[in-house]
């Protein structure tokens, strides 16, 4: 159990605080609702280009990390399509140093154009180095905009393209952190050996006086129903042919989420899931293979990807593939099978939550989400689960018509 | 639940005080001896469910051909004669454990982790697996595919090209420079496979560090699983650096960013210079407002991130700084990183930014000193180099002590463009 209490600041700022004793530092967590699926289609990659100017100086402060590393703290931040979330990590007795930055650059921001031009192209290196100058690294790029038609989610967070971060004007950021910095966007969370009153008391003094301002509502398009399989080949340099399929889930919150977990463990794993059983060792088809989800807010994706082995085709594997996941929708998995995947998921959890910023951001996260106490009822979830579940979900899961295909053929030399 | 908000009107301009980082105190692990010479260090005290063994094995890269000494590492728990690889993942995933290996210069590190009541089966599995490893040569030949795979993908990558040439330049001349080549998958030879695993695995046991609430009885038990390896027969291999300097690119037409590595032999924390080139080292690179962070990354945006470290093992040390820039900014970076040098040799560092830094390292040391599992690794750390954690009090007070005299003859005597060794690749 984790336990926090939680209170709201007249401005509509949402505070969390979890009380751990054992520890001499503090975590300072700022999670803004914001993120790449907030954009204009035709400004993308600005959730993500604004994190980093977030780091620019504020109007009061000229520079965001000196007073921190002065402090003994470490800070840092990143964008997804769902969220934008800052935070930042010092020695408890430093407390002040990190609420007294997190609150002037929530009220005002210092725009420089020294800032803007340095910050564009510093993300245009970070394009280039993680999507660009990477074997298979615009997978993504690719395979978005074909899994989603109507959901911002069709873009990555570092945009569409360079175009629209080179262009970024001034004006087009000062109106971004209009509309989405502000107390009512934002969910505080701290942690650290501290009392209730004493952290009421300072997130009061130093963000108490932030402007309020009204939460714009969110009115995305919802990606509708696939009906078709959609399929896209691209031909790069690699040394081996790969391959995406992409099938609908379900939201964050929904029961899908949760199946789709297992499902994912249950087929994907290394050595004793199915398609590693199947395919790589019984077919010879792939060098590797695994498959996950992607567990975003809105309607997210599960995930089957691997690599082809020389001398064999992605055809070849589409044909086994399939059959595969017919078989695997008439078969129920054993209740030991789904315990096990239960207490590793649990293992895996209890290891997670020893970190304190874990703590710190999934409370932000959950909290976002409806309810931070959701954080204490996700392993119920789980043991609710029954194999029927599974195999029915599966059933709808693994539909050809909801899936989205990307293949990359490696270029012959 | 709301809250009433303080009006009272503050001066944002004005920084709270700080307070310094003023104690620190460092807990060793009980030391149990095993037969077999080494010794099983042990932490609990959690209060919560996790738990850990991590054992290391004198099985690194540079023990023996790389080839088999990657091979081996991959294959051991991948078959017995009772069992195979999937039998014994079945029996892991049973316990809820995860399990890990990771190989470097020196050692291979196996990591089990487990919620504490399932860490001793886990452990058996482990143990019975490689006690009992058979390398069968099919589930080798498999592994073999695999790596090649991954290998050829690495290849396309400008970092894991010059991060290897870095290498192999630095420790020219000595077995450190060995490195898998793409040939060598071909005459992967599992009888040499085992007897790696005969001399370096089950007499190679060096250390184990176990972390966890777990029962007397469980402790005991592996107590007495521990004590069945055998002897370690030390094998010292002599090092001496004779590292290339100078400059070599590795062109890749079609790439945008050449990924950079500058570096030269160093020394690790049983050096006298050690703790105050780390000052020195974080001013350069080490932190998100060093020199060439700033001057780099935040005034001229050549690249995403720069970065300074020392990288220790348990003989020797060097220093290396990693980039990846655009290619058509690659030599005005090696002209900055130049002038970063020659401005630390030259100018003294002022005091704020002395001050600073001393500030976030002691902040950075709390931080690496907190929790049980934090605590248990800064051990490791210097149990390797033979120092114990007293290490830690001389560490701070040599940073308190610094100062940019010291400073600037460190930069005179380590950091000489001339002497570095310089690889790009993209």
């Amino acid at each position: 159990m984790i336990h926090f209490e939680r209170f709201t600041l007249e401005n509509g700022l949402r505070v969390l605080f979890h009380k751990e004793p054992s520890t001499p530092m503090a975590v300072v967590n700022l999670l803004y609702d914001v993120g790449a699926r907030d954009e204009n289609p035709k400004q993308t990659g600005f959730a993500h280009l604004f994190e980093h100017l977030m780091f620019g100086g504020s109007v009061h402060i000229p520079d965001f990390d000196a007073p921190l590393q002065a402090a003994g703290g470490q800070s840092n931040a990143f964008t997804s399509n769902d969220i934008t979330n800052y935070y930042d990590v010092l020695p408890a007795h430093n407390l002040d140093t990190a609420l007294w930055l997190e609150s002037d650059r929530m009220r005002s921001l210092a725009f420089t154009p020294k800032s803007l031009e340095v910050q564009r192209q510093v993300v245009i290196e970070e394009f280039k180095q993680r999507y660009l100058n990477q074997p298979y690294g615009d997978t993504w790029l690719q395979l978005r905009p074909l899994a989603y038609q109507k959901h911002p989610y069709r873009w990555a967070t570092i945009g569409k393209n360079i175009k629209h971060i080179a262009d970024a004007t001034m004006d087009d950021v000062r109106a971004f952190f209009q509309k989405h910095y502000h107390p009512s966007n934002a969910i505080l969370c701290i942690v650290g050996n501290f009392e209730l009153a004493e952290i009421q008391q300072k997130v009061a003094y130093f963000f108490g006086d932030i402007p309020a301002q009204i939460k714009v509502e969110r009115k995305l398009p919802q990606e509708p129903i696939q009906k078709r399989l959609r399929q896209k080949v691209i031909v790069r340099k690699v040394p081996a042919d790969s391959f995406y399929y992409a099938f609908q889930m379900g939201k964050r919150l929904d029961n899908d989420y949760y199946l789709a977990d297992l499902l994912s463990d249950h087929i994907g794993n290394e050595k004793t899931g199915l398609l590693f059983i199947e395919l790589q060792r019984k077919k010879r088809l792939v060098s590797e293979i695994t498959a996950y989800i992607t567990g975003s807010i809105d309607n997210g994706l599960f995930v089957i990807t691997g690599k082809i082995n020389p001398k064999r085709t992605l055809m070849e594997l589409d044909d086994a593939l399939w059959p595969l996941l017919e078989k695997y929708k008439g078969k129920k998995m054993s209740k030991s099978a789904l315990q096990q995947l239960i207490l590793k998921l649990q293992t895996a959890k209890a290891f997670q939550d020893q970190g304190l910023l874990n703590r710190a951001m999934n409370l932000s996260f959950f909290e976002l989400l409806g309810d931070a106490e959701l954080i204490n009822k996700e392993s119920e979830r789980f043991t609710s689960i029954q194999t029927a579940d599974l195999q029915t979900y599966a059933q709808q899961l693994f539909d050809k018509n909801r899936c989205a295909l990307l293949q990359i053929q490696a270029q012959l030399p | 639940m709301k809250q009433q908000t303080n009006r009272a009107v503050i001066d944002r301009t004005i920084a709270p005080t700080l307070r310094p980082v003023e104690h620190i105190s460092f807990v060793a692990p009980s030391a149990h001896p095993l037969k077999n010479g080494a010794v099983l260090y042990f932490r609990y005290g959690l209060q919560n469910e996790t738990s850990k063994i991590e054992l290391h094995f004198a099985a690194g890269s540079a023990n023996d051909d790389p080839i088999s000494v990657s091979l081996c590492a991959g294959l051991l728990i991948n078959g017995t004669q009772n069992q195979t690889a999937k039998q014994i993942q079945k029996a892991l995933d049973a316990v809820g454990a995860y399990y890990d290996v990771s190989l470097s210069q020196e050692t291979t590190v196996v990591t089990l982790y487990a919620l504490k009541d399932q860490l001793l089966k886990a452990y058996r599995v482990f143990h019975d697996s490689l006690f009992g490893a058979s390398f069968p040569q099919k589930e080798l030949n498999e592994l073999v595919h695999e790596r090649q795979q991954k290998f050829r993908v690495q290849q396309q990558k400008v970092s894991f090209l010059a991060q290897r040439l870095f290498q192999r330049s630095l420790f020219a001349g000595s077995i450190y420079a060995q490195q898998i080549q793409l040939e060598d998958f071909k005459r992967a030879d599992r009888s040499a496979i085992m007897a790696f695993h005969q001399q370096h695995y089950l007499k190679g046991l060096k250390k184990v560090f176990l972390i966890g609430d777990i029962s007397a009885a469980h402790f005991d038990t592996f107590l007495g699983l521990l004590n069945e390896y055998q002897s370690e027969i030390p094998k010292r291999t002599a090092f001496e650096w004779k590292p290339e300097a100078g400059s070599t690119h590795i062109e890749q037409v079609a790439a945008l960013q050449s990924a950079v590595r500058i570096g030269r032999p160093l020394f690790n924390k049983t050096h006298p210079d050690f703790c105050a080139f780390s000052v020195l080292n974080t001013i350069l690179g080490d932190y998100f407002g060093s020199r060439l962070m700033s001057n780099i990354r935040e005034d001229k945006g050549y690249t995403y991130g720069i970065g300074s470290h020392i990288v220790e093992n348990s003989k020797f040390g060097y220093f290396v700084i990693g980039t990846e820039v655009g290619v058509q900014t690659r030599t005005a970076t090696f002209l900055e990183i130049q002038k970063e040098f020659e401005r630390l040799q030259n100018e003294p560092v002022s005091n704020a930014e002395l001050e600073l830094v001393k500030s976030y390292l002691m902040g950075q040391l709390l931080k690496s000193a907190d929790g049980p599992y934090a605590m248990l690794d800064l051990f490791a750390n210097v149990e390797t180099l033979g120092l114990d954690l007293s290490f830690y009090d001389h560490y701070i007070a040599e940073i308190k002590a610094v100062d940019a005299k010291k400073l600037q003859e460190l930069a005179k005597q380590y950091l000489n463009w001339d002497q570095m060794l310089i690889i790009s690749a993209g």
